[in-house]
């Protein structure tokens, strides 16, 4: 079903919502980065910057407790945190290519092990897209099969529309469900035409044939060219909106202290460091190698698709130029 | 009011640099020649190692060479295998980091062939390298820069960096935060420091940070708290302060390289204050042996002792 709402109408809906006591997560200007954050109002809504980090942290934050401890005298006491505590959140302006990515999420946290942090809230959110209207020579989600105007992830999508305002389809029940409780809001199908979208310039990619050559190339020299300049950092796979590794620390003294779930990264040397100080991945282009293995071999043997969705931020902000579009579209010649 | 920069002497200095490492590679002076050569996207570049000298030709110099490739010669960097005399292509910020790295065993001079660049500048960020270059897109280092011309080299193109007169940022901006009250500052690196995601981007870009184990990876005992929340980050981004007090020469890297836009080189750059201001020190000149934290001498502050 397709509906309309003014650019107006949008601000007091993200007002309405948050006034309610949900938590409102959209793009915002957090001392001058663009970042989705929890707004106070919806003014602070950004819809002209891509955010420098993804949507995936509104179900997987950077940084969170999954448990306390205190200790007094002989006496240990553990308290879980309780995921039903986590607040009903609407994540809004979410771009194509972020909103793509929580589906391929939805996959790993709920795969042998339930993820119950992702997982609820995940429940507790529906997703509000935007079609992409801006693309630069970094963006490459019609290479890895996806498109500025795709709507999966999303629960309702908005795309900009002439004149202002955004024309609506609902892409799933959640999504109706907003549309319905604030229906004043939404006005019948509007005929203005679509604000013309982004039209990112590489070519599509073949990624089977990308898999193929992966299958038989574990070895092989290409990964010190491309990588020997790697200088591993987790730039790329914190900014990534699929990547999902994450490290759990205790943080705290010996009287009380937390458990805590951080992001963590493949290209740290860190990440494969065993106990007995031997590292399998012992030098960077190994470690970077697993990098393009994960997204287009390992996550595809499991769950037959590919672990990114072309938003372009690794390359843009990757401090030595590693260009994830120009290997893999150089693999994909070979 | 924005002013295009001209930055036509890199033709001709790109010409030269491969010209010379053609020759050292060819004729064997060198086992390999780190410099820079351009990438997919419109104006990218990205660093380079070669070996061959049929290769040389790859090599170029743009505003977006903004690496400093000294970080590739530290003993972090496994990859780079040191053997043989090793060509670099080096700015004069990033020079300064080489001399420091000498000052402190890390390299030796004989093993390196500095081939030096004739700098006007490079571009403050490369999210879009094929941002024209500007007073505006310059980076802020570049503006208050006393090194256009390398000096030490074993060899510098001999075109002449004509650079024009551009308002001091860093400076500007450290007296700004200068004049906060101790309570306004720290709201300000709060708030900067809250967008800090632990990525170690500033570390990993920046040549004087070769330790073979970070002190902030150590978890026996834990030093500082790895966790993205503000004790960590307050912690990290402090103790990395310090410990480079007295060693970076603001190569400026780690602002460059940090996906969040904090602006890390002011603390570097205040640190330097202080230390020109208490001992005339100014890292990345000489060859020091000692810097001013790493000594004593009878002329030092006592008035601390209480």
């Amino acid at each position: 079903m397709k509906t309309y709402i003014s650019e107006q109408n949008l601000n007091t809906l993200l007002d309405t919502l948050i006034a309610e006591g949900k938590r409102v997560v959209a793009p915002r200007m957090n001392a001058g980065t663009p970042l989705y954050e929890p707004l106070a109002s919806a003014d602070e809504l950004v819809t002209d910057q891509l955010p420098k980090r993804s949507g995936k942290e509104a179900f997987f934050p950077l940084c969170e407790d999954i448990m306390s401890y205190e200790k007094e005298g002989q006496k240990v006491s553990i308290t879980d945190i309780d995921p039903a505590r986590f607040p009903e959140t609407v994540l809004v302006g979410v771009r194509s290519c972020d909103a793509a990515a929580i589906p391929v999420l939805d996959a790993v946290f709920s795969w042998d092990y339930k993820d119950e942090f992702f997982l609820e809230r995940r429940k507790k959110t529906t997703v509000v897209g935007l079609a992409c209207t801006m693309a630069d020579d970094a963006c490459f989600c019609t290479a890895v099969g996806l498109s500025p105007a795709e709507t999966r992830g999303s629960d309702l999508f908005l795309t900009p529309v002439e004149g202002g305002g955004y024309s609506c389809e609902t892409c799933s029940e959640k999504g109706e469900a907003l549309v319905k409780s604030y229906t004043a809001l939404f006005a019948e199908a509007c005929s203005s035409k679509a604000l013309p979208l982004a039209e990112p310039q590489t070519e599509k990619i073949d990624l089977q044939k990308v898999k193929g050559w992966l299958d038989n190339h574990f070895e092989d020299p290409a990964w010190d060219s491309i990588a020997t300049r790697c200088v591993g950092c987790g730039a790329c796979a914190f900014v990534c909106p699929v990547c999902h590794c994450f490290d759990i620390v205790d943080e705290g003294t010996e009287k009380s202290g937390k458990r805590r779930k951080n992001w963590d990264a493949c290209g740290f040397w860190k990440f494969t460091h065993h106990a007995s100080g031997h590292n399998p991945r012992d030098q960077q282009p190994k470690r970077y190698r697993n990098r393009i293995m994960h997204k287009f071999k390992y996550y595809d043997d499991k769950f037959g698709e590919t672990l990114c969705t072309g938003c372009g931020r690794c390359i843009r902000l990757c401090p030595v130029g590693i260009d994830i579009a120009g290997i893999v579209e150089e693999i994909s010649k070979k | 009011m924005t002013q295009p920069i001209d930055e036509s002497i890199y033709t001709a200095v790109t010409v030269a640099i491969q010209a010379e490492a053609q020759r050292i590679l060819s004729e064997g002076l060198v086992t390999a020649v780190v410099g820079y050569a351009s990438a997919r996207r419109k104006g990218s570049t990205q660093p380079i190692v070669i070996t061959d000298a049929a290769l040389a030709e790859k090599l170029i110099f743009t505003p977006a060479c903004v690496n400093n490739l000294a970080v590739y010669l530290t003993k972090a960097k496994k990859e780079i295998p040191k053997t043989g005399r090793i060509g670099i292509v080096v700015k004069g910020c990033d020079l300064k980091a080489l001399v420091g790295l000498m000052g402190e065993s890390q390299l030796k001079r004989e093993d390196l062939y500095l081939i030096g660049v004739p700098c006007i500048g490079v571009l403050g960020s490369i999210i879009q390298p094929d941002t024209a270059f500007t007073s505006d897109s310059i980076a802020p280092k570049c503006r208050e820069c006393d090194a256009h011309l390398p000096l030490g080299c074993d060899f510098v193109p001999s075109q002449q960096p004509i650079t024009p007169e551009l308002e001091k940022k860093y400076a500007a901006e450290i007296d700004r935060l200068e004049a906060m009250t101790p309570a306004e500052r720290w709201a300000y690196w709060k708030e900067q420091f809250s967008k800090c995601i632990k990525c170690y981007a500033c570390r990993q870009v920046c040549p004087f940070c070769f330790c073979e184990q970070c002190l902030c990876d150590r978890n026996k005992p834990q030093m500082v708290e790895t966790t993205p929340r503000p004790a960590g980050n307050f912690a990290w981004h402090i103790v990395r302060a310090m410990h480079l007090t007295g060693r970076c020469a603001g190569c400026a890297e780690c602002e460059r390289a940090c996906p969040m836009d904090i602006p890390l080189n002011l603390l570097n750059r205040k640190m330097a204050k202080e230390l020109k201001d208490l001992y005339e020190y100014e890292a990345g000149f000489e060859v020091n042996a000692k810097g001013p934290l790493t000594m004593f001498t009878e002329k030092d502050d006592q008035s601390f002792i209480k």
